[in-house]
Order: C-alpha cells, then sequence, then structure tokens
C-alpha cells in the first residue's frame, strides 16, 4: 500500500508540473480523484485491511486527497493570473448600433416641446393642389407675391381644385385641418417641402418645415410671442431670447420674422474674430409667423368675427444646422455614415 | 430696391447716423438687407415686400423713416400751370382696362447727350446707370415718386400713339438689341406703322433717344398690373419699370412725376414745351374709410396701447382721424397705402411703429385638446406610427437615412412598375420624376459609403413613394431596409422582418402552430431585380418583400458588396403595438435532441418543420446548429445539425417522452424523400 501511495504521489507531482491549460487539469482531476482512479481502487482495498490499520490508511488516503484537491485548485489559479494579464490596452471590438436620422429626432423633439402645449401633431401630403398651397392662403394665382413661392408642378389631371403640384411650405396642412375640424384648434404639422431652389451649402430643392397654428376665441399676438419663447428656451436654452421684426406674408397680418439669439457668440460682437454663425451680427433668423389672415380663415369656413389666430413656420435643417453646427445642407441627404453615426436614437 | 441717405435728405431732415436709421427701419418692418459708403453718400438696400409698393419710391421710403426719426416730411409739390396741348399726335387707348391714364409730353430742341453729375450721383447710387442727362432724369423721377416714365425720340414715331395689344407674331425689338415675337398677351405702345414700345417694360430700339435726337416725346402712363405681370412673363423679361407697375402705380403721383421731369429736363437740356395731352381718366384712389375699435385692436395684440399713442403713430403714418364715439375711430388710409383695406392691417401698422417688442409674451391657455374631432384626426395620422417603427428598426442596429424623392424616370421603371408622377418644370432635366421605390435611394446611399471603403452597411429608410393610379395618384408611407456585404446577409434581413412584425402585431404565437407574428409569412415570389426574393405576406395580403440584388442590377447602380432590400407599404400595416399583453411562459425546464441531416437541394427546409409540427405538441423551438461543408460533402446537398426543444407548459417532460416522440419525427424524416439522416 505504501509503496503504491508513493508512487502514485510522484506520478501526481509529474503529472501537475507538466499541465498547462486548464483542460490538462481537468482532465487530471478525473485522472486521480475520478470514479476509476487508483486512488479510488486504494481506498476500496481498505475493508480488506486488518482493523487497527484500517483507520492510519483511511487517514493518510484522505491526506492525499486533501493534497490533490488543493495542488488543483492553486493551480487553477495560473489560469486566473493568465487572465489577469491579458494586455487590456488592445483596441475594443465595437459595439454595433443603429441610429435614427438627426432631422427624424429634431422633429420628434420640436414636435414633443408643442405637444406639452396641448398642440396635436398631424402630417399632411406632399403632393398638392394650387388652391391649397396658394389661393387659400390669400396669395391669389396672379400676383407678385406669388414670385417668391416658385414651386415644382406635376403631370396630372387638375381638378378643380388647380393644378397639382409639390407643396413649397407646410401651410396646406392649416387649411386642410381648419377645413375638417372648427376651432378650437392647436396643431403642429411637421413635413417635406419642395422648392425649385440650385443646390448649395444651404439650399436644397427638398427639405423639411415645421408649421403650427393655434386658432380660437381669444387667442391674440402676445400669445404667438409666448408660444415661440417657450419653444426656443426649451429646445435651445433657457437664456436665449427672441426678438420680432415686422415682415409681410400673405397669409398673416400683422407678420413677423422671427431672430433668436446667436447660441455661439451671444451677441457679444468680438472685434477680432467675426462669430461664424452669425457674422456678428447677433442675431440668426430661425421663424416667420403672424396673426392668421381673416381671409384664410373665412376660406376655410371659420368665422373670422369670433375666431382669431396665429400662425408659425420653421425651417427643420436651419434649425438644426444652428444647433449643432452642421455647415452644408447636403450632408443630410448624402448619408455619409461619418455624419450618422454621430447622432443616436 | 436701392436707395441713397442724400437722396432721402431731399425730403426729409435725417438727425441720425446712416447706420442707427437702418436700424430704426429694419425695426419696424422695412428690412435694411444692405448699407454700403459710395463716396459722400450711403447706399441702403432694402427689402420691399410685395404689399408696400409704396416703398418702391423715395417719397413712400421718406415716409416711413419720418415716422420712425418721428419728423416731418417736407415735399414740394411742382405746380400746375396752363400747358398747350399737344397737336402732333393722337393719343388712343384700345382697351381703358389695360390702360386708364396716359400723359404724353413733346420738348422740343433739346441737347441730348449732356451728363449732370448730381443728377447722375442720384441715379447711381441707386442702382441704375447713367445714361444722359435726359433719361436720367426720367430715372430721377421714377424713383422719387414711383412712377416709370420714357422717352420717345419724337421724330421717329409715325403718326399717333397707340396703347393697344400686339397681333400674334408681332415683332420687337427692345433697346437691349434682341428681337422677339409678341403675342395677345402684350400690351404695346404703337405708331402708326411699328411697335415704338413694350409696355410699362421697355422701348423699342426703333425710338431709342441717342445723341443726335432734337426732339423728345415723355411718357408717363398707368397700366394694368395683371396686364404688364401677364406681358412680362409671356416675354420673359423683367425691369425695373414693369417691377412698379406690377405692383400698381399711383395715377396722382403720376400727374407730378411727368410734370416735374418736363420741367427738369427743359431745364438741364434745354429745349421748350411741345404741348401736353392727356388720354383716359386719373384712376379713383379713395382708401376705404376703416372703423377702429381700441378695444379690439388690444385683444388682438394682446397688450393695452395708449389712445394718444394709437392716434399719434396713425398720424405720422399719413393717416387721417375722424373720431366717431368713445372707443372707436374712423381712418383713412394715406395716397398710395393701397394694402390698407381693413382693420387688421391698420392692427399691424400700430403695432410694427408701437413696436412688437413692446408686447409682452404670454402662453395661450390651449383647450384644443378637448377637441374630439381634432384627437379623432390626429389619431388617424401616422406620424407616431411611423416614429415608433423607425425607433425600433433603430433599436436591431439599423441607420437610418433620408434620401431624396425626386428621381430619373428611366431609373425608376427600371425598378418598379408603377407608373410614375412626373415633374412638370424640373429643376434638372434627369431629375424629373416623383420616386415609385425607395431601392435607388438606399442604393446610392450605400454606392457613397461602400465607395469609402466602409463595409457591413445596414440602412433604413421610412419616406413616402407616389405613383399614378385609376383615381389620380397614390402617396403612401414606405419602410426600406438594406443590408449590404454580410454573408446569409437574407436571413439576417428576414429574422429583422420578423422581430418588426412580432413588435408590431405581438399576438405571437407559439412555434407550436406554426405560424409566426399573427398571419406573417413569407411566400416565394419573383421580383424584378432580385434573385432571391420573397413576398411578405400578412393574413395573405401582400405588403412587402425581400431580396438579394441580382448581380446585374448591382453592377448597373456601382455596388461593390452584395446588397440584401425589403421594402413594406406601412399604409397596410395596422400597429397594434398598444394591445402587448404578458403571456407567461413555462417553468418546465425545456429538453432537445439533436438530428443531423442531409437535405437534398429539391426539397425546402419546410417540409422538415412541416413534419416536425405535426408529430409534435410540446415543440417550443428548432435551432439549426451546424452547417458542414467540407470536402466529402457533395454540392446539391445541405448538412446541417437540428437541435428541437421540447417543452410542457404543464409538466417536466420525461426522457421517454421526448425519446419517444423524437424518434418518431426521425423516422418521418428518414422516409421523406430527399432527407437522409446522418
Amino acid at each position: 500500500m505504501q509503496e503504491r501511495l508513493n508512487q502514485l504521489q510522484e506520478e501526481f507531482k509529474k503529472d501537475l508540473q507538466g499541465s498547462k491549460t486548464t483542460k490538462e487539469l481537468k482532465n487530471l482531476k478525473i485522472k486521480y480523484l475520478g470514479r476509476k482512479s487508483t486512488l479510488t481502487q486504494l481506498f476500496a482495498q481498505i475493508p480488506a485491511l486488518p482493523n487497527d490499520q484500517k483507520g492510519l490508511w483511511g487517514k493518510k488516503l484522505n491526506l492525499f486527497k486533501v493534497k490533490i484537491n488543493l495542488a488543483l485548485e492553486n493551480n487553477v489559479k495560473i489560469e486566473d493570473r493568465e487572465e489577469e494579464s491579458l494586455d487590456l490596452t488592445f483596441p475594443s471590438a465595437s459595439c454595433q448600433e443603429g441610429s435614427r436620422h438627426i432631422l427624424t429626432t429634431v422633429n420628434e423633439k420640436i414636435c414633443s416641446i408643442f405637444e406639452r402645449l396641448g398642440f396635436a401633431v398631424i402630417e399632411g401630403s406632399e403632393i398638392e393642389d394650387e388652391w391649397h398651397n396658394f389661393e387659400a392662403l390669400n396669395i391669389p394665382l396672379e400676383h407678385p407675391s406669388r414670385d417668391s413661392f416658385d414651386t415644382f408642378y406635376l403631370d396630372l389631371p387638375a381638378k378643380d381644385k388647380g393644378k397639382y403640384l409639390l407643396r413649397s411650405h407646410t401651410s396646406p396642412s392649416q387649411i386642410r385641418i381648419m377645413k375638417k375640424t372648427k376651432p378650437p384648434l392647436a396643431v403642429i404639422s411637421p413635413g417635406r417641402v419642395y422648392r425649385p431652389d440650385e443646390v448649395d451649402a444651404t439650399h436644397s430643392f427638398m427639405f423639411h418645415q415645421i408649421e403650427g397654428f393655434v386658432v380660437g376665441e381669444a387667442i391674440n399676438f402676445a400669445h404667438l410671442k409666448g408660444t415661440l419663447l417657450y419653444f426656443a428656451q426649451e429646445f435651445f436654452s433657457c437664456d436665449v431670447e427672441l426678438r420680432f421684426r415686422p415682415h409681410f406674408f400673405p397669409f398673416t397680418e400683422p407678420s413677423a420674422e422671427v431672430d433668436m439669439s446667436c447660441i455661439m457668440c451671444k451677441g457679444k460682437k468680438n472685434k477680432e474674430t467675426k462669430c461664424s454663425i452669425c457674422k456678428n451680427k447677433g442675431w440668426l433668423e430661425v421663424l416667420g409667423c403672424g396673426m392668421i389672415h381673416p381671409n384664410v380663415l373665412e376660406a376655410c369656413g371659420i368665422n373670422a368675427k369670433k375666431y382669431q389666430g396665429f400662425a408659425f413656420g420653421m425651417g427643420v435643417e436651419r434649425i438644426v444646422m444652428l444647433k449643432y453646427s452642421i455647415d452644408d445642407i447636403r450632408l443630410f441627404y448624402e448619408n455619409d455614415i461619418r455624419f450618422l453615426k454621430q447622432f443616436s436614437i | 430696391m436701392k436707395f441713397s441717405l442724400n437722396f432721402l435728405k431731399e425730403f426729409l431732415d435725417v438727425n441720425v447716423s446712416a447706420k442707427e436709421l437702418a436700424k430704426l427701419l429694419t425695426m419696424a418692418g422695412m428690412e435694411v438687407e444692405q448699407l454700403e459708403r459710395i463716396g459722400r453718400d450711403w447706399v441702403f438696400d432694402v427689402e420691399v415686400t410685395t404689399n408696400r409698393y409704396d416703398w418702391l419710391s423715395i417719397l413712400g421710403i421718406a415716409r416711413e423713416a419720418a415716422v420712425v426719426l418721428g419728423r416731418k416730411i417736407k415735399i414740394t409739390y411742382p405746380v400746375f400751370v396752363k400747358e398747350s396741348s399737344l397737336k402732333e399726335r393722337n393719343i388712343i387707348i384700345e382697351k381703358n382696362q389695360d390702360c386708364p391714364y396716359y400723359i404724353g409730353r413733346i420738348i422740343k430742341n433739346v441737347r441730348a447727350g449732356s451728363q449732370v453729375n448730381w443728377l447722375k450721383e442720384r441715379v447711381m447710387n441707386c442702382g441704375i446707370t447713367s445714361v444722359d442727362a435726359i433719361v436720367d432724369v426720367t430715372n430721377y423721377c421714377m424713383l422719387k415718386w414711383g412712377n416709370p416714365l420714357h422717352v420717345f425720340d419724337n421724330d421717329k414715331i409715325e403718326g399717333n400713339v397707340y396703347v393697344r395689344r400686339a397681333r400674334s407674331q408681332e415683332q420687337f425689338m427692345g433697346i437691349d438689341g434682341k428681337q422677339r415675337c409678341l403675342g395677345k398677351n402684350n400690351l404695346v405702345i404703337a405708331d402708326d406703322k411699328k411697335i415704338i414700345a413694350l409696355a410699362g417694360i421697355m422701348g423699342a430700339k426703333n425710338t431709342e433717344v441717342d445723341n443726335n435726337t432734337k426732339n423728345i416725346f415723355l411718357e408717363g402712363a398707368v397700366f394694368s398690373p395683371l396686364t404688364v405681370r401677364r406681358s412680362r412673363r409671356a416675354i420673359g423679361l423683367d425691369t425695373e419699370s414693369s417691377y412698379r407697375f406690377e405692383r400698381r402705380v399711383s395715377g396722382v403721383f403720376l400727374e407730378y412725376a411727368s410734370l416735374e421731369a418736363a420741367t427738369l429736363i427743359r431745364k438741364l437740356s434745354g429745349g421748350v414745351s411741345g404741348g401736353c395731352r392727356k388720354a383716359g381718366h386719373k384712376p379713383k384712389e379713395q382708401c376705404k374709410r376703416i372703423v377702429i375699435s381700441f378695444c379690439d385692436l388690444d385683444s388682438y395684440l394682446g397688450t393695452a396701447i395708449p389712445k394718444m399713442d394709437v392716434k399719434k403713430i396713425l398720424t405720422n403714418l399719413g393717416f387721417s382721424i375722424h373720431n366717431t364715439a368713445k372707443d372707436k375711430i374712423t381712418v383713412l388710409a394715406p395716397i398710395l397705402r393701397f394694402d390698407v383695406k381693413r382693420e387688421i392691417d391698420v392692427y399691424e401698422e400700430i403695432a410694427r411703429v408701437y413696436g412688437y417688442d413692446k408686447i409682452s409674451p404670454q402662453i395661450p391657455f390651449l383647450t384644443a385638446c378637448s377637441n374630439t374631432n381634432l384627437l379623432k384626426f390626429s389619431k388617424h395620422n401616422n406620424y407616431n406610427f411611423k416614429n415608433q417603427v423607425r425607433k425600433y428598426i433603430a433599436l436591431l442596429g439599423f441607420r437610418e437615412i433620408i434620401t431624396h424623392s425626386i428621381e430619373n424616370q428611366k431609373e425608376l421603371r427600371d425598378l418598379d412598375d408603377k407608373e410614375v408622377v412626373l415633374i412638370v418644370n424640373p429643376l434638372r432635366k434627369q431629375e424629373d420624376s416623383m420616386r415609385t421605390t425607395l431601392l435607388s435611394g438606399m442604393a446610392k446611399a450605400m454606392r457613397h459609403n461602400l465607395n469609402r471603403s466602409v463595409s457591413f452597411l445596414r440602412f433604413f429608410e421610412v419616406a413616402n413613394i407616389y405613383y399614378k393610379e385609376a383615381k389620380g395618384f397614390c402617396e403612401i408611407p414606405v419602410l426600406s431596409l438594406g443590408i449590404s456585404g454580410k454573408l446569409e446577409g437574407f436571413f439576417y434581413l428576414k429574422g429583422a422582418i420578423e422581430e418588426l412584425f412580432n413588435y408590431v402585431n405581438p399576438v405571437r404565437c407559439l412555434l407550436s402552430n406554426g405560424v409566426k407574428a399573427a398571419g406573417l409569412s413569407f411566400e416565394e415570389k419573383s421580383v424584378k431585380n432580385f434573385t432571391n426574393s420573397l413576398a411578405i405576406t400578412v393574413n395573405n395580403k401582400m405588403v412587402g418583400f425581400l431580396g438579394k440584388l441580382d448581380r446585374k442590377k448591382k453592377e448597373n447602380l456601382g455596388l461593390k458588396e452584395n446588397v440584401y432590400f425589403a421594402q413594406v407599404n406601412l399604409s397596410l400595416i395596422e400597429d397594434k403595438s398598444g394591445e402587448n399583453k404578458y403571456k407567461p411562459f413555462s417553468i418546465y425546464p425545456a429538453v432537445y435532441r439533436d438530428v443531423s441531416i442531409s437535405l437534398s437541394k429539391g426539397v425546402k427546409f419546410k417540409t422538415i418543420e412541416k413534419i416536425i409540427n405535426e408529430e409534435c405538441r410540446y415543440l417550443s423551438n428548432l435551432r439549426i446548429l451546424d452547417t458542414y461543408k467540407g470536402k466529402d460533402v457533395p454540392s446539391d446537398v445541405s448538412v446541417f445539425t437540428l437541435r428541437v426543444f421540447y417543452q410542457s407548459p404543464k409538466k417536466t417532460l420525461t426522457s421517454s417522452e421526448v425519446d419517444s416522440i423524437h424518434e418518431r419525427i426521425r423516422n418521418r424524416l428518414s422516409q421523406q424523400e430527399g432527407i437522409k439522416l446522418r
């Protein structure tokens, strides 16, 4: 017995030194502690020993068993140390994320700001007719005011509302909604619009606008200012200021163009470097707005003596370019991955 | 419209710097786009909005400047004296509607070709080329009063002067030297033999004043804005003259302009009066009386403007006021303010001069959310659904792209059979129609990135497609998915579609029924330009397709990697994601058994699936473990290991139960033609 135990211990020592991998260690465990191992056989021989030696050998074999377990465990730590000595400065593996387009996320963000005030979000269609795009908006077809609204016309049979075209602003949605539902109304209408402008860094023939309008019994100009100020402060920053400049739109009276204090330089005119965003003007034009012209309300069958309303519109690309310092509008439609992945969900 | 400060100073004391004046004008509504110093003068370039044609004259601008500066405007109106009548020719107007009023004056013995410096400076600083004293005077008067005038060489006019429509194909050569063909849309000035001017737009070369001119005919008129607009658009021209006529000129100021021009010409270029003749009648320019209520004004603007301020502003603007009642006044707009037609126009005048900045912002309490009709309208709208779809697909790891809606009709016809909606006036010839599919947009975006050594692209887009239909046209929202360069990309895409439908229609059924996400199934369908393609159907209605772009199209579109594409019609899909409910899963463990299969090419995997489904009610999942592609595998056969999971919702399945089912499956599979068990 003693000889066989000694032999076993020698074998174990050799095998242990020779094992390097976890697999080999596992095999060792099976070899020395498994059901068919030599040690188990030795244990099986104990009952055959004389009684006074049973206890002694039992203890010796158990001691050996404990030693084997300990030795194996200690060697498992080799593997741990191997793992710990891994060079962690190697480059990381990429995580494959998805993303939404920046125009989509900004669109959603702007709409949700207005939803908080009680606006409903309703989209309109891109293919429109002359009546909804011009006449109902107080833009007679043969009038100089029509000239600032160049449009793409479509080859579709014209019906009673004039020729078909691609809408040049989201305002036709106002008309469609006001014809279908009577006040009180508060609607935000985002969408794609088209103008036959030559494409350059700041112009695209296809872009996105967000239109909003409110019609009710006591809606006034102060409400228009308040609503837009709330939007600007929520979207840009809480210390942004707005400036309303009198202007002209055929569908609103009074009308205004809205400038926002420059988010980059905050209007502080630096004589050395011209602010790249506002060119030291201190103000950036972001919105057009006004009180809805009674002619427009009447074209939709709304009593202009009882109800008043305001409307506003903004170009999404322009706002995104201002907020994120994007300098070329063409980047939005080029879909270069280096652009897309800068903006996430 | 450009105007110079010195010109303005002829009518107004300007006591502020040019920059300050520019700021004041802008904040009251006349946006100064550019301010330039030229010599000892400042040139303002202002945006004249289409409602303020009174700003097309220096007097109109002076009036505006007077209001913002709080000063009075000083005009000396020319004094009318008795003039001899023009006897040489008659002035005959064909239709009063086209030309309500025409004034002709002859000046004899002028010195053409002289230059007068102060006049030259006035005209040039307003952006008009200086010619000689005579032409410069006409431009000076046009700038001042807003009425365009024209001079003809009187000796070149043969007979009477007619204001008539051109006859079809009638020829005309303008002072720009271009020969043009006119038609009934063009209003012309003509003599007995020829056309001598395109009315309100441009004079003809045949009666142009040159250095040899001795006698001139000075024309001043009021032409119908619509007639001039149609005429100039038909001919493709736009001049300083037509610009003003189109927006309406004043008959009252016409008389002053014509008289002053004649006087100035005589003074600067010599000559004597050869008489004056008028045709037609000075059009009535009486503005409407408008009643303004202070109460309504305040509630429209949302602020209380003191009554004294209101009256002061209106007076400064040139309105005349009559007190009718305690809370109301009646106002009359000044001359040239044809844009003021109703009370809101007056409100705007008051507000802009008072200052929009003085109106404090307030947030309105919106009660629109109680408008059930509006809510209904909103619910039927696709907006929320499309955004949810975008979010979900982005979650799956795809990136959203936005591509152009306008493409080339030839390319579109290659990709899709739907009838294309064409654009009548495209910006570029090749971009002449609305797209009927999102495939080319996807291909363009992929090509751009693939050409920059990026690979394994996963893009998606949610946008509209447009096409002609029996009852007109369709504009519908569509989702496109695209993957490039991935091995087994087809099945990756198929998986994404399944996940999307699981989300949208979460009536998920366990595989034991063999039905995926309520009603979703894939049918074999050949699609143009795709080699492997499937139709996506929901409850047997086709809602989209997916496939691998065939080699020819892939090369044609310039794509460096294989592209797998899917398109789903979102308008055909009901959004039931909101109806999702928790479905309890089994607490009992699943057991699996593997089976190695060799499937001949002629037999479809779905045969195996069918057999397993028929034999087994405890099937919870099927997974392909390994696909073998070793040397000992013939090419007409697919070899793989299938792991079948068994699970019961009510108990733990015993080994023997599972074994017996698995044995039955193995038997049926081995009996099936084309299937061999390994």
